[in-house]
């Protein structure tokens, strides 16, 4: 009896071995967790209630109008999706670039993909004025409205992300499942009988592989068809040929931020200061700093085409930007996604992850009001002066917002007490075998020394 | 087969998911009965277009004849806020409808004048292409015809049109309907609407209601296609003009001057 128990102690380290830490948070559930589940739980339910009204009376609780139809729903569209680009891209683009410093951060960034992308397709569902009807958009389908083109990319994109999610989770799960406990038969069913097999790993190799080269495009696609719903219609300074990149390109800026942001508060909470090292945000924090500036460029390219031209139908729409009633938010933007973060981002003394974190958090509040600056003020004024162009959105525009940002907090906590955060696999893969791998593929790039010279 | 508990609880599960999947789809897209329209064949044989005589409209100060009698029989609700108005023939300066047309030295000074608005009917309407659900739709006959029971109220129509011509309701219209025209779908809240070229009284052979409505016989109506019809001898000897021809929907609402 004492020896079986001896035994199983022993199965039990040998499968922990040094990374204790990165199981302990599915462990231990402290009193912050209990405190932060409660305070998100209390702040979605307001934004339940929100919506609950919403339904109930209709979008007239909101301060939207006949003629600025569309405000924070379709801002928080773009800014949910947006966001949820730079999950995939991080760690699938610094696979495919077999950047090593991934390892740690890469299921953080998938996951953040995963869920707000939810909450991106939630914000048009919550827009929607008979939102009974939705599933009309499929059984009347119109190809020809870029809304359904936003169907199938983001569809796609949510399916092959999730599926890039579970992939890399099944090795981790086989080691819960191995460490036994009450929720054995859950983590058996989901590890999908992996035994972490020589031709197990293989395959799983070539999966994560495929998906991280598939899920690319995929991205790219999602954020332009997005920018397309605006683009295509003929609105001043919505009809703009370079909207596609322009949103792709704001997309994985406020989604690179947010990542940075998720990986510092799992740092503190979860204990993983040495898992998660300066060194990765600073190897991000530089990345964020190329983003930040070509964001400026896209915005400068966009404005200066616009000037020049000198068309009254868009120049009515510039100007309440740059000195009318959105001047206040338009030029705050500009300093929360440029003037604050790129100093902070290029002077090296300053990458600290402190001031990272401070730059990235300006970069995600300045990225969500350039949503709105895009959105809004186009519809003040379409090709004709009309009265009552005024929106100022209500506590349930407020709420669901809330709503919306607590829910996805909730849901990656709640994840976090399933699953681990950090990829132990990946991490005992990289102890194992990269640091030859790398030396091996940095020794093929040298000159060959021992070929006699001809 | 073996069949244990595990196995049995798989196939309940599946059961219960497959017979939902059919209620729960109609949950979300509840088929409504469809109207009775006329074929395509009859309706490509005309083409309906309006003129607005602004000189004879302007005659009368303040008349709202047209307004009203559309808005009575189409169940036009009144909410008596600009943020929520419902609007299918309004009116605007003329300064803001025609911004193109310089008028800084013109010497009758009509800038402020009332220009008659309604959908443009037109020939390329870029509303239609938007909509995800095909709720609006052109008809052979021009008509841009909208279908409250298939709208699923997103709005992107409103996006589309340049012409400001479609409102939405943000709240249930039905309290704010002074008297219901029981010939005419009231709308529910969530779904957009606009003017439809009175095409129920086309139907009947009658004229659109504003046209009717215009003692001052502002308004002509009538068939493109037919030489002898009161549009087409209004547009032969005016100076006419259109909202932003330069966007190329073709509006099929006439201007003169």
């Amino acid at each position: 009896m004492v020896q079986q128990e001896a035994e199983m102690l022993d199965k039990r380290e040998k499968i922990i071995g040094e990374d204790k830490i990165l199981f302990e948070h599915i462990w231990k559930t402290g009193k912050g967790f209990y405190v932060t589940v409660s305070i998100l739980g209390a702040l979605v339910l307001l934004g339940l209630y929100a919506y609950v009204t919403q339904y109930r009376n209709g979008l007239t609780v909101t301060g939207l109008s006949r003629q600025i139809f569309w405000g924070v729903y379709i801002t928080n569209f773009v800014f949910f999706i947006g966001i949820s680009h730079a999950g995939t891209f991080i760690s699938a683009v610094l696979r495919v670039l077999k950047a090593e410093w991934r390892r740690p951060i890469s299921r953080a960034s998938e996951l953040t993909t995963v869920f707000i992308l939810l909450f991106g397709v939630g914000s048009v569902l919550i827009d929607l004025g008979r939102p009974d009807r939705m599933l009309y958009a499929i059984r009347y389908a119109h190809f020809r409205s870029p809304l359904l083109w936003d169907v199938c990319s983001i569809t796609m994109y949510l399916t092959v992300s999730s599926i890039s999610l579970y992939l890399a989770l099944i090795p981790d799960i086989a080691l819960l499942r191995d460490l036994g406990g009450k929720r054995e038969w859950f983590y058996r069913i989901l590890s999908l009988g992996w035994t972490g097999t020589e031709s197990q790993h293989r395959r799983l190799e070539r999966a994560i592989n495929f998906m991280s080269i598939l899920v690319i495009p995929v991205m790219i696609t999602v954020h332009t068809v997005v920018s397309f719903v605006f683009a295509m219609t003929i609105q001043p300074l919505w009809h703009s040929a370079i909207f596609g990149p322009y949103f792709v390109v704001g997309a994985i800026f406020s989604g690179v931020a947010s990542v940075i942001v998720v990986m510092a508060v799992l740092r503190k909470a979860y204990h993983l200061e040495n898992y998660i090292k300066p060194v990765h945000f600073n190897n991000i924090g530089i990345f964020l700093m190329a983003m930040t500036l070509l964001w400026f460029y896209f915005t400068f390219a966009e404005y200066i085409t616009i000037v020049y031209g000198n068309e009254p139908v868009h120049m009515a729409i510039f100007w309440s930007k740059l000195t009318g009633k959105f001047a206040p938010l338009f030029w705050l933007h500009f300093i929360l996604c440029f003037v604050v973060p790129l100093p902070i981002l290029a002077v090296r003394r300053f990458r600290t992850i402190r001031r990272i974190v401070v730059a990235s958090i300006s970069i995600i509040l300045g990225m969500w009001l350039e949503r709105f600056v895009i959105i809004v003020p186009t519809l003040t004024k379409q090709r004709m002066a009309v009265e009552g162009a005024f929106y100022m959105p209500t506590w349930v525009e407020w709420s669901i917002l809330a709503g919306c940002i607590s829910l996805f907090m909730l849901l990656y906590t709640l994840f976090t007490k399933v699953f681990p955060i950090v990829p132990i696999w990946e991490i005992r893969e990289g102890r194992e075998k990269a640091v030859r791998m790398v030396s091996e593929r940095i020794e093929s790039y040298l000159p060959e020394t021992d070929v006699a010279p001809q | 087969m073996e069949f244990d508990r595990r196995g049995f609880l798989k196939i309940a599960g599946l059961t219960v998911l497959g017979l939902a999947a059919k209620p729960g789809w109609e949950l979300f897209s509840k088929v409504e009965p469809q109207e009775l329209v006329p074929s395509p064949e009859t309706l490509a044989k005309k083409r309906w277009a309006m003129s607005v005589d602004l000189k004879k409209c302007w005659s009368v100060k303040g008349c709202r004849d047209c307004i009203d009698a559309c808005h009575r029989i189409h169940n036009v609700p009144d909410l008596g806020t600009l943020k929520e108005e419902i609007k299918w023939v309004w009116t605007a300066p003329y300064e803001n409808v025609f911004p193109e047309h310089e008028l800084e030295y013109s010497e009758e000074d009509y800038r402020h004048q009332p220009v008659p608005l309604l959908c443009n009917h037109c020939d390329d309407p870029p509303c239609v292409r938007y909509c995800p659900t095909r709720a609006t739709w052109k008809r052979e006959d021009g008509i841009v015809m909208m279908d409250f029971h298939r709208c699923i109220g997103c709005r992107y129509c409103m996006a589309g049109c340049p012409y400001g011509s479609r409102s939405f309701n943000w709240r249930d219209p039905r309290p704010f309907i002074k008297k219901v025209n029981l010939e005419f779908p009231t709308r529910t809240k969530g779904v957009v609407e606009k003017c439809n070229f009175c095409e129920e009284r086309l139907s009947r052979d009658l004229l659109p209601a504003c046209v009717e409505a215009c003692k001052e016989k502002a308004l002509a109506f009538g068939d493109l296609k037919d030489p002898e019809s009161k549009v087409r001898k209004t547009l032969q000897s005016r100076n006419v003009f259109q909202r932003q021809p330069e966007l190329g929907t073709k509006p099929k609402v006439y201007y003169v001057l």
